[in-house]
C-alpha cells in the first residue's frame, strides 16, 4: 500500500509539471472598461449559482442516503439474477438523481431566461436531453457490469483491475467523443492560417477545426480541445463566431485551444482521471464490504452514494487541476500570439455577454 | 369481475362463399353509402342526447334503441368486411353470426356523462388500432431549408387488427372456401372492443370498455402449440419502474440487437440442419429458444405488461413467459419455404405489435396513478406477445406449427362433466 502511495505521489508531481514560470506571479488586472452595473450583474447572476450548487447537493446527497438505505427494496422488482439486479438498483438510482434534479434544473433555465443566457423552453429542458440521460442509463450498466463481473471473481480485490479497465474507458470515450458530437467544418480562411501558424510555434501539427451549433440551447460563447490522435480537433460554438468577438479575440481563443494540445492536457486528464479512479475504487470497495461486497446488488444503492461524495470531495481538487491547465494554456496562448491585448478584451466580453465573473475564485 | 355489458356473440362456422369474398368490397360499397348517413345522423343526434342525459342521467329511449342499432351494424359490416362472417348484413341491423349484445338504457353517473368523449380518448384509440384502423395519426417530420417542421398528420388507412385479418382472410378463403379460425376470432375480437368503445361514447352504458381478450364475449379455442405462453403476472407495478420503464430497458435494447445479430445467423443454420435432418439441432434450438424467451421478456417489460426487469439470458421463470417444447420433426417443404410463409404471420405480429404498444403506453398511465396494470390491456398485451414469439419461433425454424392467432391466453376451460340423473328407483315389478 505504501508503494502504491508513493507511486501515486510521484504521478501526481509529474502531471502537475507545467511550462508556466515557476515565479509567475499574475498582475492584478484592472477591470476597466466593464461598467459597474455589468459586474454586479453578473455577481448576482453567479451567486445565484453558488446558492442553487450547494442546495442541490445536499439534496443530491440526501436521495441518495435514503437511497442507500432502502433502495434494496427495488431489487423485488427484478427478475434479472446478480448483475441484472445490480444493474436495476444502479438505473433507478441514477433515475432519483435525475428527478431530484429536475427542480433545480428548471431554476437554472428561469434563471438563465431572466439574465438573456438562454432562449430554451421549460419543457424542452425537460424533455431535451432523454438521450444523454439513456447515454447516462448505459453508461452506468456498463460500469456495474465491469465492477461485479470481476468482484464476483475477486470479491477483496476487484478494484485494483477495474480500476484499469475504468482508465481504459475513458480513454476510449475521450477518442470517440468527437465522433458523437454533430460539428461541421469551420470555413474561415484567417482561422486556418492562424492554425497552421499557431501549431508551428507550439510544436505540433495542425489541428482540424470544427464548429458547432449551440444557438438553440445557449448564447454563451465558448471554445473546447477534444480528442487523442485522430480524432483530435478544436470546436468554436458558433456563439463565438457571430460577429460578437474580433477576429483578434478569436485568435487567441485558438491559441490556447492549441495550448490544449500541445501541452498534451487531454491525455493528461485521463491520467488524472487514472489517480484518482485507483484509491476511489478502493473506497467504495470498502464502503460496501458490509453490504457483501460490490458483487452483491445490495451494495448498489451505497456505492452510488460513496461514489457522489467522493465525487463531490474531490471537486475543489478537480478545479485546482483544470484551472492550472487553463492557466497553462493562456500562457501558451500569449507567448505565442505575443498579443495579451485581444486576451484582456475577450475576458472582458465574457464577463459582459456571459456575466462570467471576472475574477473567479479556484 | 362481472361481464361486460356489451358483449360480442359469434355464432360462424367459417364457411364462406368465395364469389362474394371476392367481390366483397364491391358488394359493401352500398353498405358504405349507408354507414354515412346513419353516422351523421348518429352524430348529430349523439349531442342531442347528450345534452339530455346530463339532466336526466339517461339516454331517452328512442334514442338509445337507435345507437344499439347502429353500433350492431357497425359490427356487422366490419365483420362483412373483415371477413369474420358469411353473409350479406342487413341495413336494418338483424341479427348477423357475428353480432353484439348490448345493455338497456339505465341511469349513469352525470359527471361521467359530461366528461364522456374525454374519458372514452384512451379506448377510441385503442379501438382504430385493434379495428379497422381508420383513424390512425402520427408524427410528420420534414427537413426545409429554414428548418425542421413537424406537424401533425391524421388519416384513413387500413392497418387495424381487424383489417390485417380480413386481407389475409380474403386470401385464405379464396384459396380453402374458410376463414382460418385464429383470424375469424382476431377480427371478431376487435370489432367487439370496438363496439364496446362505441356503446361507452354513444351513452349506452358507463362500463368502461374492456379490452381483456378473455372476457368480450366467447371463450376462444387456442389450440394446442410447441410454444405457449405462461402468465404469473399478480398486476402489481412499481411506479417508479414504470416511470423510468423505458430507459431502464435501454441495456435490454443493446443486449437484444447483439443477440439478434448472432440469432440471424444461427437460424440459417438452424434451417439448414432442419432441411437436411428434418428436425433443429439440440443446441441451435437451445440458442434461438433463449432469444424467443428473452425478446418476449423485454416487450413484456418495456410495454409494463410484466413488472420485474429481466434477466438477459432468456432464462425460464419470468411471469410473462413463453415455453418452448424441444425439438420436434418438421415438414421439409415448409421448412424451405418458411420466411415466405411467415409473411401473415409478420403482418398479424405487426399490427398486434401496434396494439402492444397502444396497451403498453395506456398502461403506462394507469400503472403510474394506480400502482396496478389494468387486466385487460395487460391480457391483451400478453396475447399479442404470445403471438410474437409463437412467429419467431416459426421463422426461426423451433416448429413448424403456424402460430395461431386467436386472442386467447389459454385454452378455454373444459366443461364439467355431466351426468345422466340417476332413475327413480322403480318398485320391483311382481
Amino acid at each position: 500500500m505504501l508503494t502504491l502511495a508513493v507511486l501515486w505521489g510521484a504521478e501526481a508531481w509529474s502531471l502537475w509539471q507545467s511550462v508556466l514560470p515557476g515565479d509567475l506571479e499574475l498582475p492584478e488586472v484592472p477591470l476597466t472598461g466593464i461598467p459597474e452595473e455589468t459586474l454586479e450583474r453578473a455577481d448576482r447572476y453567479e451567486r445565484f449559482f453558488r446558492i442553487e450548487f450547494v442546495v442541490s447537493e445536499l439534496v443530491l446527497i440526501a436521495v441518495l442516503v435514503a437511497y442507500a438505505k432502502w433502495g434494496i427494496r427495488f431489487a423485488k422488482e427484478s427478475a434479472a439474477g446478480r448483475i441484472g439486479t445490480g444493474m436495476l438498483l444502479g438505473m433507478i438510482g441514477l433515475a432519483l438523481v435525475w428527478i431530484s434534479q429536475v427542480p433545480f434544473r428548471l431554476a437554472e433555465v428561469w434563471w438563465d431566461r431572466r439574465y438573456d443566457q438562454t432562449e430554451s423552453g421549460y419543457v424542452e429542458t425537460l424533455f431535451a436531453n432523454w438521450f444523454q440521460l439513456g447515454a447516462e442509463f448505459l453508461f452506468v450498466c456498463l460500469a456495474l457490469v465491469i465492477v461485479m463481473a470481476i468482484a464476483g471473481r475477486f470479491p477483496r480485490r476487484w478494484w485494483l483491475l477495474a480500476a484499469p479497465v475504468f482508465v481504459g474507458l475513458a480513454f476510449l470515450f475521450g477518442f470517440i467523443y468527437p465522433y458523437l458530437t454533430p460539428t461541421e467544418r469551420l470555413e474561415r480562411a484567417d482561422l486556418h492560417a492562424a492554425n497552421r501558424e499557431y501549431a508551428a510555434k507550439q510544436g505540433i501539427d495542425p489541428v482540424p477545426l470544427r464548429v458547432e451549433d449551440v444557438t438553440d440551447f445557449t448564447s454563451a460563447p465558448n471554445a473546447y480541445a477534444v480528442g487523442f490522435g485522430p480524432s483530435k480537433r478544436i470546436v468554436f460554438w458558433n456563439t463565438l463566431l457571430d460577429g460578437s468577438f474580433g477576429d483578434d479575440e478569436v485568435k487567441s481563443v485558438l491559441a490556447h485551444e492549441i495550448g490544449h494540445h500541445s501541452s498534451n492536457h487531454l491525455f493528461e486528464g485521463v491520467a488524472w482521471y487514472a489517480l484518482f479512479a485507483l484509491p476511489g475504487a478502493w473506497l467504495i470497495a470498502v464502503a460496501t464490504r458490509r453490504r457483501g461486497g460490490m458483487a452483491n446488488p445490495a451494495a448498489v444503492p451505497l456505492a452510488l452514494l460513496v461514489l457522489v461524495v467522493l465525487d463531490l470531495l474531490s471537486l475543489p481538487v478537480y478545479n485546482v487541476i483544470s484551472r492550472h491547465m487553463e492557466k497553462e494554456a493562456d500562457w501558451k496562448a500569449l507567448e505565442t500570439t505575443r498579443a495579451p491585448e485581444p486576451a484582456k478584451r475577450l475576458f472582458k466580453e465574457f464577463t459582459i455577454q456571459s456575466l462570467n465573473d471576472p475574477d473567479p475564485p479556484t | 369481475m362481472d361481464d361486460h355489458p356489451v358483449r360480442l356473440v359469434v355464432g360462424d362456422d367459417l364457411n364462406r362463399s368465395r364469389l362474394t369474398v371476392f367481390f366483397r368490397l364491391l358488394l359493401a360499397i352500398p353498405h358504405f353509402f349507408w354507414l354515412a348517413i346513419w353516422s351523421i345522423a348518429v352524430v348529430l343526434s349523439s349531442f342531442v342526447g347528450w345534452i339530455i342525459a346530463l339532466f336526466t342521467a339517461k339516454l331517452p329511449d328512442g334514442l338509445h334503441r337507435f345507437f344499439v342499432a347502429y353500433v350492431r351494424y357497425v359490427v356487422h359490416l366490419g365483420a362483412y368486411l373483415a371477413i369474420a362472417a358469411n353473409p350479406y348484413p342487413s341495413f336494418n341491423a338483424q341479427p348477423y353470426p357475428v353480432d353484439v349484445e348490448l345493455p338497456g338504457p339505465a341511469p349513469q353517473s352525470r359527471w361521467k356523462i359530461a366528461i364522456r368523449l374525454l374519458l372514452a380518448l384512451p379506448a377510441l384509440i385503442l379501438a382504430a388500432v385493434l379495428g379497422s384502423g381508420v383513424g390512425s395519426g402520427g408524427w410528420s417530420s420534414t427537413r426545409s431549408d429554414a428548418g425542421n417542421e413537424a406537424q401533425w398528420f391524421a388519416s384513413p388507412g387500413i392497418g387495424g387488427v381487424a383489417a390485417i385479418c380480413g386481407i389475409l382472410g380474403w386470401f385464405a378463403v379464396l384459396a380453402i372456401g374458410r376463414m382460418p379460425l385464429g383470424l375469424r376470432n382476431l377480427g371478431a375480437y376487435g370489432l367487439g372492443y370496438t363496439a364496446q368503445a362505441y356503446a361507452y361514447v354513444l351513452l349506452l352504458t358507463d362500463r368502461y370498455p374492456n379490452a381483456d381478450p378473455e372476457r368480450i364475449g366467447p371463450r376462444w379455442e387456442l389450440p394446442a402449440r410447441p410454444v405457449r405462453l405462461e402468465v404469473k403476472d399478480d398486476g402489481r407495478r412499481s411506479r417508479l419502474t414504470v416511470l423510468f420503464r423505458f430507459l431502464l430497458a435501454i441495456p435490454h435494447f443493446v443486449w437484444l440487437v447483439l443477440w439478434s445479430v448472432a440469432v440471424f445467423f444461427a437460424a440459417i443454420a438452424n434451417g439448414l440442419v432442419a432441411l437436411v435432418r428434418g428436425r433443429s439441432a439440440d443446441p441451435l434450438h437451445r440458442f434461438l429458444a433463449a432469444y424467443v424467451r428473452y425478446y418476449s421478456h423485454v416487450l413484456g417489460f418495456v410495454f409494463v405488461i410484466a413488472n420485474p426487469f429481466p434477466g438477459f439470458t432468456g432464462e425460464p421463470g419470468y411471469p410473462v413467459d413463453v415455453v418452448v417444447d424441444p425439438p420436434e420433426r418438421q415438414n421439409r417443404w415448409k421448412t424451405f419455404f418458411r420466411f415466405f410463409l411467415a409473411i401473415p404471420a409478420f403482418l398479424i405480429s405487426g399490427a398486434l405489435g401496434a396494439a402492444l404498444a397502444v396497451a403498453g403506453i395506456l398502461g403506462w398511465f394507469a400503472a403510474l396513478v394506480t400502482g396496478r396494470m389494468p387486466t385487460g390491456l395487460r391480457n391483451l398485451g400478453a396475447v399479442a406477445i404470445r403471438y410474437n414469439a409463437q412467429t419467431n419461433a416459426y421463422w426461426l425454424v423451433l416448429t413448424d406449427a403456424y402460430p395461431h392467432a386467436s386472442p386467447a391466453l389459454r385454452p378455454p376451460p373444459e366443461a364439467e362433466p355431466t351426468y345422466p340423473e340417476p332413475l327413480e328407483p322403480q318398485p320391483e315389478a311382481v
